[in-house]
């Protein structure tokens, strides 16, 4: 009988090592600029969301410039078109498939926008390589969004009232009093975040980008080796996220000063 | 009438919820002038805090006026000395309304020192060095000069509301603003909070405290209002409010309390 995982099958695929290699590299690359765009499309989401945009605002004031409580005109005097889109795209986002959203991206947006079909370091792929970093980092800045307002917004009322009341500007107080403490709290679920995007980078293979996922392929199509390559890469995975939420749980402890306990 | 030394002019002012089946204020006018230290009593529920904190906007109040430094900062534009619409600066003006909350309200992030010169250095560019020093001027005045480098976390109860007056008083506020400031403070340090309250009311500050220290507003207030179902039922010297009392909600709120 055929045992489970068979040693020699190991120096079968040693020959591949350098497709791991290069695996790994783009599985690194691919992750660090999901995570880039996806911070800064989630920041400017959640500042849209929480923004104070009101086009109708004059609307909600009555004849004495005091402003209504209730009715369509204080209804419409709150409309935030900001906060609307914002909105519609992270509920969007989050309610369809990652796979969806890649093919959507690859097939649809990026057919429409040719890119340069050049290779970085001489093998990854760039016309594969950027429409899968542009989709999963459009899909985790709108869980990300999500997670930096669920953090804003955790912070005590009084805190924000204590700020203005010193007079500092809403600005202000956003800079050194409200994101300073929502930062701290969102650590642990950020870095569950990068954690997700390391593992969910793997499904780009399907549009050919030449990640870990697409390294196995390669060798199990060359070697019809499977078991092997793919506890190979489930090695590499885990020394990826394993370390990663320990070094943000390191810092987590760091900035827990003034904590309650 | 407006005298000469009024410094804040409330006229019938209003704060109504759900298009006026709500009436968390209706219709206090009331004046507060330099010096001035205005205990708001009444029951719970009654309006106090809201009164209080409209004062600088951290309620934004449905009607009425209330007029500061010669603007009505109850509405959003109003006209310069030159006849000009300009903008509310709010945050110019809660600069000059010092305030203390019930809960303290210090930031955690912060050592005792940085919540008291964040305001000053940001907000009115003083230099660090300055505001440092005068902020351990003024925590040593409240005998927590040696706690500077501490977080709020560390101290009690009683100093961070000392800590709390002081940070507001940074920024040389020109009326200081209390929303209950011992009520959440275990009873043995009751009396330290209001001591440094005393003291402020001693040096002319002009305050306006919503509290439940009958004790306190009958010995350091000058004028006690009495608040009920958002209106001002009653208002006069702390003999005429304790000794003589008119109203018979306000009888009724005596004999609860005292």
């Amino acid at each position: 009988m055929d045992q489970f995982i068979q040693l020699d099958n190991f120096s079968k695929i040693w020959p591949y090592m350098k497709l791991f290699r290069q695996g790994l590299l783009v599985t690194v690359l691919l992750s660090l600029f999901t995570v880039l765009i996806g911070f800064c499309i989630a920041l400017v989401l959640a500042l849209m969301r929480m923004s104070n945009v009101r086009p109708f605002r004059s609307l909600g004031l009555d004849e004495n410039g005091h402003v209504r409580e209730s009715g369509v005109l204080a209804w419409i005097s709150r409309f935030n078109p900001l906060d609307f889109l914002a909105t519609a795209y992270v509920e969007v986002l989050r309610s369809t498939p990652v796979i969806v959203q890649i093919f959507i991206i690859y097939y649809g947006v990026f057919s429409v926008i040719q890119l340069p079909s050049f290779q970085l370091f001489g093998f990854i792929k760039f016309d594969r390589f950027f429409p899968g970093v542009v989709a999963l980092g459009m899909n985790s800045g709108a869980y990300l969004c999500e997670i930096i307002r669920a953090g804003i917004q955790s912070i005590d009322g009084g805190q924000t009232e204590a700020a203005r009341s010193l007079g500092l500007s809403q600005a202000q107080n956003l800079r050194f009093i409200v994101l300073p403490q929502a930062l701290k709290n969102i650590l642990p679920a950020i870095a569950n975040e990068f954690v997700v995007i390391i593992k969910e980078s793997a499904i780009t293979y399907t549009i050919g980008v030449q990640d870990l996922m697409s390294a196995v392929n390669a060798v199990k199509g060359a070697t019809f080796v499977i078991i092997e390559p793919l506890l190979v890469a489930t090695a590499v995975y885990f020394c990826l996220c394993f370390p990663t939420s320990k070094v943000i749980a390191y810092f987590e402890r760091r900035m827990s000063h003034g904590d309650k306990r | 009438m407006a005298t000469r030394d009024s410094l804040i002019q409330v006229k019938d002012l209003k704060k109504h919820y759900k298009n006026g089946a709500i009436k968390a204020l209706d219709g206090v006018t009331v004046d507060i002038n330099k010096g001035d230290v205005m205990v708001v009593i009444g029951p719970s529920g009654s309006g106090k805090s809201t009164f209080l904190r409209s004062l600088n906007l951290l309620e934004e109040p449905t009607g009425g006026a209330i007029i500061f430094d010669q603007i009505d900062i109850t509405k959003k534009k109003y006209r310069d000395a030159n006849g000009k619409m300009v903008k509310l600066d709010i945050d110019a003006l809660r600069q000059k309304m010092g305030m203390v909350f019930q809960h303290f309200n210090l930031f955690p992030h912060m050592t005792i020192l940085d919540n008291m010169t964040l305001a000053p250095i940001q907000v009115k560019g003083i230099k660090k060095a300055e505001a440092e020093e005068k902020a351990l001027t003024l925590l040593d005045r409240v005998g927590l000069k040696d706690r500077a480098d501490a977080y709020p976390i560390q101290l009690a109860g009683g100093q961070k509301q000392r800590v709390a007056i002081v940070r507001a008083l940074a920024m040389e506020p020109e009326v200081m603003l209390f929303d209950e400031p011992t009520s959440a403070l275990d009873p043995e340090m009751v009396g330290e909070v209001l001591d440094v309250m005393k003291e402020l009311a001693h040096e002319g500050m002009t305050m306006v405290v919503v509290t439940h220290e009958m004790g306190f507003a009958r010995e350091v207030g000058n004028r006690i209002l009495f608040m009920a179902d958002g209106k001002l039922l009653e208002q006069g010297s702390p003999k005429d409010i304790f000794e003589n009392p008119q109203h018979p909600r306000l009888k009724d709120f005596l004999a609860k309390v005292l």
